[in-house]
């Protein structure tokens, strides 16, 4: 054998070796490289402006994709290490957009009727007049199921991923098996609506529909039942998931909204952190009502009489 | 003998926003966010519950009658992750505990802070620091 024919088997045993690691990659086999050489790290202003390039967070999400190849499956030993017990980065106020400065509105860019609609909220919660939706029990639902702060938990495995919020035992399930949503003319509103995802490296893409109206948080806007987003979820050091997250509302937001979440976890050293079950429902005094001007009081409590006021004596 | 008394705040600025209650599932709007009432009784119950828990606390009145005040505070996760567990507040626990005392003049207020006898104090916001 001459040496350019050694040379043309060498190179074509390594071509072939080459195309079968790619299509591992894609089945999940392969090691969970980042697809293509290392974007550098986007700042927050260029995702407002990626956003922005894309009518509808479905558009985003399919573009998002296409730049990985239609993303990634990840076998069992490539999936990245979620685990841990998680809180939301404290935020004043529970604002959705964490950089919402502290004295100022929120961060949304939005329609004039939604405009008006959150200031006349934040106007009647000066005044004592305040309900929160959630207070007969009903979860947050998404996108504020984001701003809750209690515990939380990440389960990431090769076809689904739960992001798990103690709130109302409210779990998010990411499926990332490679189906699609449901048809159209089959959806109909959910609390935390359907989520597909794909892997792009150790970074969990992520979009959303389906979801019912609800409001970001208190003080906060209102979101409609057109409601989309779509997120990337990714460990950016030992402690913190970062999510970066759009919101498409066209009735609601003039563009779509733009925030960076972070979830930082918790020192359990000595193992006393849980997940238990919530029952909203379990303690009688936690029973709230809706009063005729708009405000929130209580039902009554099980530790006085009715009209036991303070100061007089049982 | 047991006292009940008013503390308004709206001189301390920087103290009232800290003391803001911060309520898991309905707005706080029910208590006064700008008053602060502090009683001294003992431990009558505490029901660590979702999504919020209640201290229940027996004070001795001036004519010697006894009130049930209850305080609230976040859920049992919040409370572990402030050191607040159910075997702190045994009954018959002595206590000195502040709140924010409801509008409507029931003897409920939203937990700021509880004092043992011992001197150990406890601060249920504590439980929403990362550590």
């Amino acid at each position: 054998m001459t040496n350019s024919t050694k040379t043309a088997r060498i190179a074509a045993i390594f071509l072939a070796f080459a195309t079968l690691l790619s299509a591992c990659n894609k089945a999940g086999t392969a090691p969970a490289a980042s697809s293509g050489a290392p974007e550098p790290e986007r700042t927050k202003e260029q995702m407002i402006e990626l956003g922005r390039q894309h009518k509808t967070a479905w558009e985003l999400y399919q573009s998002l994709r296409e730049k990985t190849k239609d993303g990634q499956r990840l076998a069992s030993s490539n999936l990245p290490d979620w685990s841990g017990v998680y809180t939301r980065a404290p935020v004043p106020g529970f604002s959705f957009d964490p950089d919402q400065p502290p004295d100022g509105l929120p961060t949304a860019k939005l329609t004039p009727e939604f405009h008006a609609k959150m200031l006349k909220r934040i106007e009647d919660a000066k005044r004592g007049i305040e309900w929160d939706p959630i207070s007969t029990c009903s979860p947050p639902g998404h996108p504020r199921w984001l701003t809750e702060p209690f515990l939380r938990e990440f389960i990431v495995t090769p076809k689904q991923t739960w992001l798990i919020n103690e709130m109302v035992n409210d779990i998010r399930r990411i499926y990332t098996d490679g189906r699609d949503h449901l048809p159209e003319a089959d959806r109909y509103p959910l609390y935390d609506g359907d989520s597909i995802g794909f892997w792009d490296g150790q970074k969990l893409v992520i979009h959303t529909n389906q979801l019912q109206a609800g409001i970001y948080q208190r003080s906060q806007p209102d979101y409609t039942d057109q409601v989309e987003t779509v997120e990337i979820w990714q460990k950016v050091d030992d402690k913190t998931l970062r999510a970066d997250v759009w919101v498409y509302d066209p009735p609601a937001l003039q563009e779509p909204w733009f925030t960076r979440q972070s979830y930082v976890k918790l020192d359990d050293r000595e193992k006393t952190l849980r997940i238990r079950y919530w029952n909203c429902g379990e303690n009688e005094n936690n029973a709230v009502y809706q009063t005729k001007e708009g405000a929130t009081q209580f039902r009554g409590f099980t530790f006085t009489k009715n009209k036991n006021k303070q100061g007089e004596s049982r | 003998m047991i006292k009940t008394r008013f503390t308004p705040l709206l001189s301390i600025a920087a103290l009232t926003v800290l003391t803001i209650p911060l309520l898991a599932h309905h707005s706080g709007a029910m208590f006064e966010k700008e008053k602060t009432i502090t009683v001294e009784g003992v431990v009558k119950r505490f029901e660590y519950t979702n999504p919020h828990s209640w201290l229940q606390v027996d004070v001795k009145n001036k004519d010697g009658s006894v009130t049930t005040w209850g305080f609230e505070a976040e859920g049992p996760s919040t409370l572990q992750r402030a050191g607040i567990r159910p075997s702190d507040f045994m009954p018959g626990t002595k206590l000195k505990i502040t709140g924010h005392p409801m509008k409507d003049g029931s003897p409920a207020a939203a937990w700021v802070e509880a004092i043992r006898a011992d001197g150990k104090r406890f601060d249920p916001r504590e439980g929403f620091k990362v550590k």
